[in-house]
């Protein structure tokens, strides 16, 4: 048994998908449009530019205007002024080609690509053998992917075709002599010579066509006029051109005009995202990545990836993605199309540790983020990661990756000394030295004489590079008790930054709490690294 | 038979202190004072953190070995760009997100973002850096808000201060410390214990006796 599964009109369905506006509506199809071209959307010329668009496809408003496929843009708008027309969008096309060849291996893997809007499958291997079912399936799920379609079953490809070209929406033809008896010769497309000939025959339809003898018709009209028989009695059968479609959930959308706001586009990328959620279902997979293009009127392309974080089926969260990157987008060009990519990954199943805290809700987190850079910076969110040298102020801020952080470890106790705060960048200052140590500094922050200090700690890195540096630095406790921490560099002297700071407007008093014991280790004090030359 | 609801409260307090309520639970910090005070930071409500910038960072760091002892995250908001991850473990780090501010309502808005996430157990705004007058221009509305905010999560709000701004924090932690050079010599984490802090819970809720 052999299914098909048929568009009809195709190519105006795949153009009107995100259009709910024009539904109802005469609406013509002019055959000239856009295709997608390496990976990347960009505009050119239709098949036919050139000479006179004519309407390729028309929907049934439009037909029932008096708009006839053919027509040229006057002729049609002539008969039907409310006419709608047009063009076609090969990316759109594209996608919903895939979504076809994706709901046709749902139903088996022996799928052929017949033509654009049809695709044959072989059922033979299917354990449900409740054809109907089975068709009326594909056709629910089709509409929910705003795509009409009819389905034919056959007990072979070219009666599965006919009958999906007669279905209503799904037609299973179990005794092949009966259907096809009515059928009209031209449902067979036959060559036009052969065509003729038949016509001036008086031969109408098929079953007056069987009523030929076979052989005799070989002998007069050639082997064409038996292959016809052959389809006409349903007789005739051919092994499948097995295709392997490329799981790929892309949708795509070419603006009729420039847009200059982000509601056009959020709406359809909502829609996208419907759509392709639906098929992510379908194919028992959810979201891991999403790739946003965005073609501008200049001829470039705007394009984004985001990782989503935990991979999810839920389009309210892959919206708010979208949305948050929208928030602070600028474009510099108007936007004429968008596009939407989806990267399918399993969905986690993750089981919580008793006593660990992980995220609750990582794909909200990951949104808090892309809102946190918008506000401040992708530069300026992120987890510390210190850099291997020695230089310093040596970090960078990373994407945090709490999903993946490990057991801490008991180094947090070897650290020593009060915490530096930095400035940045650093302030500069004048430093007064007496015996080779500083007595005396002045800077928007530390100014004053300098009670005691500790140093210096040389260091010096990238000698082998263009980019070398060398600093000193001391730490320094000045007459308020506010300690700081001073360096030298190739530029001069500056304050890097400070231990503590005491605010000269408020004090605490403490004066009913006793001070802490000393507990300083002896042994510390031989040990720790930073201890200064005596 | 008490007079008023508060005295009512107040009498209940004194024979019932178990049964005070935190609505969001505690989380330890690991500073012996107010862990024996408190408990540790209340969540779901705002606790401000008062005192010199030294003190200020030194709280931070206790609160990243919280983090890897609780095996929570925290994210630190650092309103004078002045948090320094060189010398810190880089296990704590790891749990730690670090959101750089240019200035002080950049940094109140990236707090609010992340109270209204929910996903992590802490949140120190540092505004220590930040000059008295800028912090006075912040509005006191911004305070209610997030503890209105804290209340629906289960997190903790810690703002540093270098004086006490913060109207309606539920808890006020002043601290201190008489550090010298000598300190440099000295582990980090006796330096934590010996910051001498004072803890002004501003109010208790009492559990509906049944």
């Amino acid at each position: 048994m052999f299914g098909v599964i048929f568009l009809p009109n195709f190519h105006l369905q795949t153009v009107l998908r995100f259009r709910e506006e024009l539904r109802g509506k005469p609406v013509g199809l002019l055959s000239c449009g856009t295709r997608i071209a390496d990976g990347g959307m960009s505009r050119n010329g239709g098949t036919d530019s050139g000479k006179k668009a004519g309407l390729l496809e028309i929907n049934e408003a439009a037909a029932r205007a008096g708009v006839a496929p053919g027509q040229t843009s006057p002729q049609a708008l002539a008969r039907c002024p409310a006419l709608t027309i047009l063009s076609r969008s090969l990316v759109q096309e594209q996608a919903a080609q895939a979504v076809l060849w994706e709901m046709a291996g749902s139903l088996s893997p022996e799928i052929e690509a017949t033509a654009e809007g049809i695709c044959t499958v072989d059922l033979q291997a299917s354990r449900d053998r409740d054809w109907a079912t089975i068709g009326r399936r594909v056709v629910e799920a089709l509409e929910k992917l705003n795509l009409r379609a009819q389905f034919g079953a056959g007990p072979n490809p070219d009666l599965a075709f006919l009958a999906a070209r007669h279905a209503r929406p799904v037609l299973v033809v179990q005794t092949p002599a009966a259907f096809l008896a009515n059928l009209a010769i031209h449902e067979l497309d036959p060559p036009p010579e052969l065509f003729s000939v038949l016509r001036d025959w008086g031969i109408h339809n098929l079953a007056q066509l069987t009523s030929l003898p076979r052989g005799n018709l070989m002998d007069r009209l050639g082997p064409q006029a038996s292959r016809l028989w052959e389809r006409a009695a349903g007789q005739f059968t051919r092994p499948l051109r097995l295709m392997r479609p490329v799981e790929e959930f892309v949708e795509a959308f070419e603006f009729e005009y420039e847009v200059e706001t982000a509601e056009p586009a959020l709406f359809l990328l909502r829609r996208f995202l419907d759509q392709l959620i639906l098929r992510l279902t379908n194919a028992y997979r959810v979201a891991g990545r999403m790739t946003l293009t965005m073609l501008l009127t200049n001829g470039s392309a705007h394009e984004r990836d985001f990782t989503v974080p935990s991979p999810t089926g839920d389009g309210d969260v892959l919206f708010r993605i979208l949305q948050t990157h929208f928030d602070g987008l600028q474009l510099d060009h108007g936007l004429v199309g968008v596009r939407l990519r989806i990267e399918p990954a399993l969905a986690e199943r993750q089981q919580f540790q008793l006593f660990e805290s992980p995220l609750r809700d990582p794909n909200r987190f990951g949104e808090t983020l892309g809102r946190l850079a918008a506000l401040v910076g992708t530069e300026n969110v992120g987890v510390a990661e210190v850099l291997d040298t020695h230089r310093p102020d040596s970090f960078r801020l990373v994407a945090p990756r709490f999903e993946e952080v490990g057991e801490g470890t008991s180094r947090e106790d070897l650290t020593v000394g009060l915490p530096l705060r930095r400035y940045r960048p650093a302030l500069p200052a004048q430093v007064r030295i007496v015996r080779h140590r500083p007595v005396f500094v002045v800077s928007e922050k530390a100014h004053g004489a300098i009670r005691e200090s500790l140093g210096p700690y040389r260091a010096s890195g990238d000698w082998w590079e263009t980019n070398r540096w060398t600093t000193e630095e001391w730490d320094v406790e000045m007459e308020d008790g506010s300690l700081y921490r001073l360096m030298r560099n190739d530029t001069g002297w500056c304050v890097e930054g400070s231990y503590d700071e005491k605010f000269s407007g408020f004090r605490i008093q403490f004066s009913e709490r006793a001070p802490p014991p000393p507990t300083a280790s002896a042994s510390l004090l031989q040990t720790h690294p930073l201890n200064p030359e005596p | 038979m008490p007079a008023s609801i508060s005295e009512l409260r107040r009498l209940l307090g004194e024979k019932f202190p178990a049964a005070e309520l935190r609505p969001g639970g505690i989380l330890p910090t690991g500073l012996a004072a107010v862990d024996a005070a408190e408990g540790g930071l209340r969540r779901a409500a705002l606790t401000e953190w008062y005192g010199s910038s030294g003190s200020g960072a030194l709280f931070l760091q206790a609160m990243l070995r919280m983090c890897v002892r609780e095996k929570c995250f925290a994210a630190l908001v650092d309103a004078g760009r002045s948090f320094e991850p060189v010398g810190s473990p880089p296990s704590t780090l790891k749990r730690l997100l670090v959101v750089f501010c240019g200035e002080a309502m950049q940094a109140i808005k990236s707090t609010d973002l992340l109270l209204r996430d929910g996903n992590l157990s802490l949140v120190i705004l540092d505004l220590q850096m930040v000059a008295p007058g800028t912090l006075r221009k912040i509005p006191t509305s911004t305070w209610h808000r997030f503890q209105r905010l804290l209340e629906q999560t289960t997190m903790a709000l810690v703002i540093l201060t270098p004086q006490p701004i913060v109207e309606g924090a539920q808890v006020r932690i002043a601290a201190e410390g008489n550090w010298t050079l000598a300190t440099q010599r000295r582990w980090r984490g006796e330096s934590i214990q010996e910051m001498a802090v004072r803890i002004f819970p501003k109010r208790t809720v009492l559990r509906a006796v049944a």
